[in-house]
């Protein structure tokens, strides 16, 4: 809902991203304290931050596939995995441009995840997500069993330092900026994808594949298309990764990654592009407060050791997730909107 | 010939333990048409329970495994009363959710109490193997077999011929409907996840028998899923047959193909398997076929 005073002449206008000048100027604003912020912020929070972004291009594919389309993917993980790959099996050679290198990733993650969406063309509801733990399985065997010289194996790959326009992508504010930048694209991407006509069928199968199939959408194509921007999503964070870390190797992408990043969909809210930038950062930063209390936690529960971090991650993220689709299932987003609604009627209940 | 014989014959056996497992997710799914990802934790939970009764306090097997079931019973109880009895009604996306929201949650719990160090999980059973001509089997196996067959033959008859078991299936069919007819439909998933509980508490005697126990033993249960799959999620009778197939398929794969790529290919050829048969008959051998409508 807008509030008083705001209306639109046109349909265009109404189905604008921005609508409002209110709405740039913050957005400008927003955007240009996420660049500036890595001039003020300590070298932690820097890192921290560039990973956030990489994390939220995966989890907004997520959301296009399972909060848009309706389709549980539990292999955002592998997807992101092979994307990292085939970035570094690229990057080996100088004179490929890394921008391409991360493009031809993800194309290589977006192959491998149609080929498990192509599956849907028989295969219905829930049996769909199964495939995707196919597909973890099938990464993981091919990392690890195909010639140690081809992808290094149980070892996996190393990077020499990759310069961008005469950057060393060795420093963390440089990797910062690169994937706030590319960020930002893939974001608006994904905008332009669920407003258009693909993101309506991907929401009309959601809702109810046998209806949408007779008001004449391809339901099978149409699910093998939202894993093929999913993968295509994850792989471009696949590539940021390896690129941030200068090596990858399989036990980066296990499915239990898969399932943080299910959680992050959740926490923020299903079928919200913004609601997977706000579920990342919500859950990163969950995650980062469980690390920093790591040595108390040790001290508290001395019988586990330090295996007890790992530990209370876990039960963290099953609790979050679980107490979100218990209660919000809408996630944080709901809220926010109706938070929102609140004020602007204020001081009127309705 | 022999060693074929052998190895087709053990991987038959592995197969029905695959199939008791796999008998978990059949008996969820069939009272609430949700795919339980959880299974495997399960496991996880009741095998922590035997190890932590019978070496941790020093009980007989005797008196340790009738307590562990139990136990077992109560946890079935208990993730029903917090996370699915709220969720009656609502969309089998959520509660599958949630079921992958409790792999994480369960094997935290695990390692909190537990920790993450290997365990020796008792030998309930004997470690020796039968050998019968120039046959050897697997003691635990072959327990596990029958146990199998035995559980099987009492889950059929439970859901195809008990008011009980055939409430469960009008229940997932569909809940609303379930009530309006009188049928407890909180009593019945509740009763589900007990036998699910259950189910997988035995499934981690059997296949755990006389092994190493951690966090790790809950991925057999993904080694299962193409066994139920291949079965058809709604099929009990079926999961032997489906197991036997699943088994046979993995082990000649481990004895004859794994050495010549050097690699463990039999880890993935259920995997491979699952996706031929989801494609080729995503209804499984046995599995019902849903007429669907708007």
């Amino acid at each position: 809902m807008d509030p008083s005073g705001i209306f639109f002449t046109s349909h265009a206008r109404d189905r604008a991203l921005v609508r409002t000048k209110r709405q740039a100027a913050t957005l400008a604003l927003l955007i240009a304290a996420l660049v500036i912020a890595p001039l003020v912020l300590s070298d932690r929070w820097v890192s921290l931050g560039y990973a956030m972004f990489i994390t939220m291009i995966a989890v907004i594919g997520l959301q296009i596939c399972t909060g848009y389309a309706g389709q549980v993917n539990l292999g955002q993980s592998a997807f992101m995995g092979v994307g990292a790959y085939g970035c570094a099996l690229l990057l080996h050679y100088p004179q490929v441009p890394i921008i391409l290198a991360l493009l031809l990733g993800g194309a290589a993650a977006a192959l491998f995840g149609a080929l498990f969406g192509l599956t849907a063309a028989r295969i219905k509801g829930f049996y769909l997500a199964l495939t995707t733990i196919a597909a973890q399985a099938i990464f993981q065997f091919l990392v690890l069993n195909l010639p140690g010289d081809w992808l290094g194996g149980a070892g996996g790959l190393h990077l020499e330092n990759l310069e961008l326009l005469g950057v060393n992508l060795g420093n963390d504010r440089a990797l910062y900026w690169l994937s706030l930048a590319t960020l930002l694209v893939m974001t608006g991407g994904a905008f332009g994808i669920v407003r258009s006509r693909h993101g309506r069928s991907f929401e009309a199968v959601r809702d109810d594949d046998v209806a949408a199939g007779m008001m004449g959408i391809n339901v099978a194509a149409a699910k093998a298309r939202a894993f093929l921007v999913a993968a295509f999503y994850a792989g471009i964070a696949g590539g940021l990764w390896v690129i941030a870390l200068r090596h990858v190797s399989v036990e980066q992408f296990t499915l239990f990654n898969s399932i943080w990043m299910i959680a992050m969909m959740i926490v923020g809210g299903l079928g919200s592009i913004v609601g997977a930038l706000i579920g990342t950062v919500l859950i990163q930063l969950a995650r980062e407060g469980v690390v920093s209390l790591g040595p108390q936690l040790v001290d508290l529960i001395p019988s586990a050791g330090q295996d007890i971090v790992f530990a209370s991650m876990n039960v963290l993220l099953g609790t979050i997730i679980v107490l979100f689709l218990l209660f919000e299932p809408k996630g944080v987003m709901h809220r926010i909107e109706i938070g929102k609604r609140a004020y602007r009627l204020w001081p009127f209940p309705y | 010939m022999m060693d074929f014989l052998n190895y087709a014959i053990n991987g038959l056996l592995l197969g029905q333990v695959y199939a008791l497992l796999a008998l978990g997710f059949v008996v969820i799914y069939r009272a609430s048409k949700v795919f339980n990802f959880a299974q495997g934790e399960l496991m996880l939970l009741g095998a922590y329970t035997v190890w932590s009764l019978s070496l941790g306090a020093n009980l007989s097997p005797w008196l340790a495994i009738p307590i562990a079931f139990v136990a077992a019973l109560a946890y079935g109880w208990l993730i029903e009363r917090l996370f699915f009895s709220r969720l009656v009604g609502e969309s089998v996306f959520s509660m599958v959710m949630v079921t992958i929201g409790l792999v994480i949650l369960i094997r935290g719990v695990v390692l909190v109490i537990w920790g993450a160090a290997d365990r020796q999980f008792p030998a309930l059973l004997p470690t020796m193997p039968v050998i019968v001509g120039e046959l050897i089997l697997p003691t635990s196996m072959l327990v596990g077999a029958g146990v199998t067959l035995a559980l099987t033959l009492a889950l059929w008859y439970f859901f195809n011929r008990t008011r009980a078991g055939l409430a469960l299936t009008a229940v997932a069919e569909d809940p609303y409907t379930a009530i309006s007819m009188g049928i407890g439909v909180k009593r019945a998933v509740t009763l589900a996840w007990m036998l699910g509980t259950c189910i997988a508490t035995i499934g981690a005697v059997i296949l755990l028998n006389g092994r190493s126990l951690n966090v790790l033993s809950a991925d057999v249960a993904l080694a299962a899923l193409p066994v139920a799959l291949l079965a058809g999620l709604e099929s009990i009778g079926g999961l032997m047959l489906a197991g036997a197939i699943v088994g046979i398929i993995q082990s000649l794969v481990a004895a004859y193909i794994d050495p010549k790529l050097g690699g463990s290919a039999s880890s993935i050829v259920p995997f491979v398997f699952m996706l031929f048969i989801l494609v080729v008959r995503p209804t499984g051998l046995f599995g019902w076929r849903n007429i669907e409508r708007v």
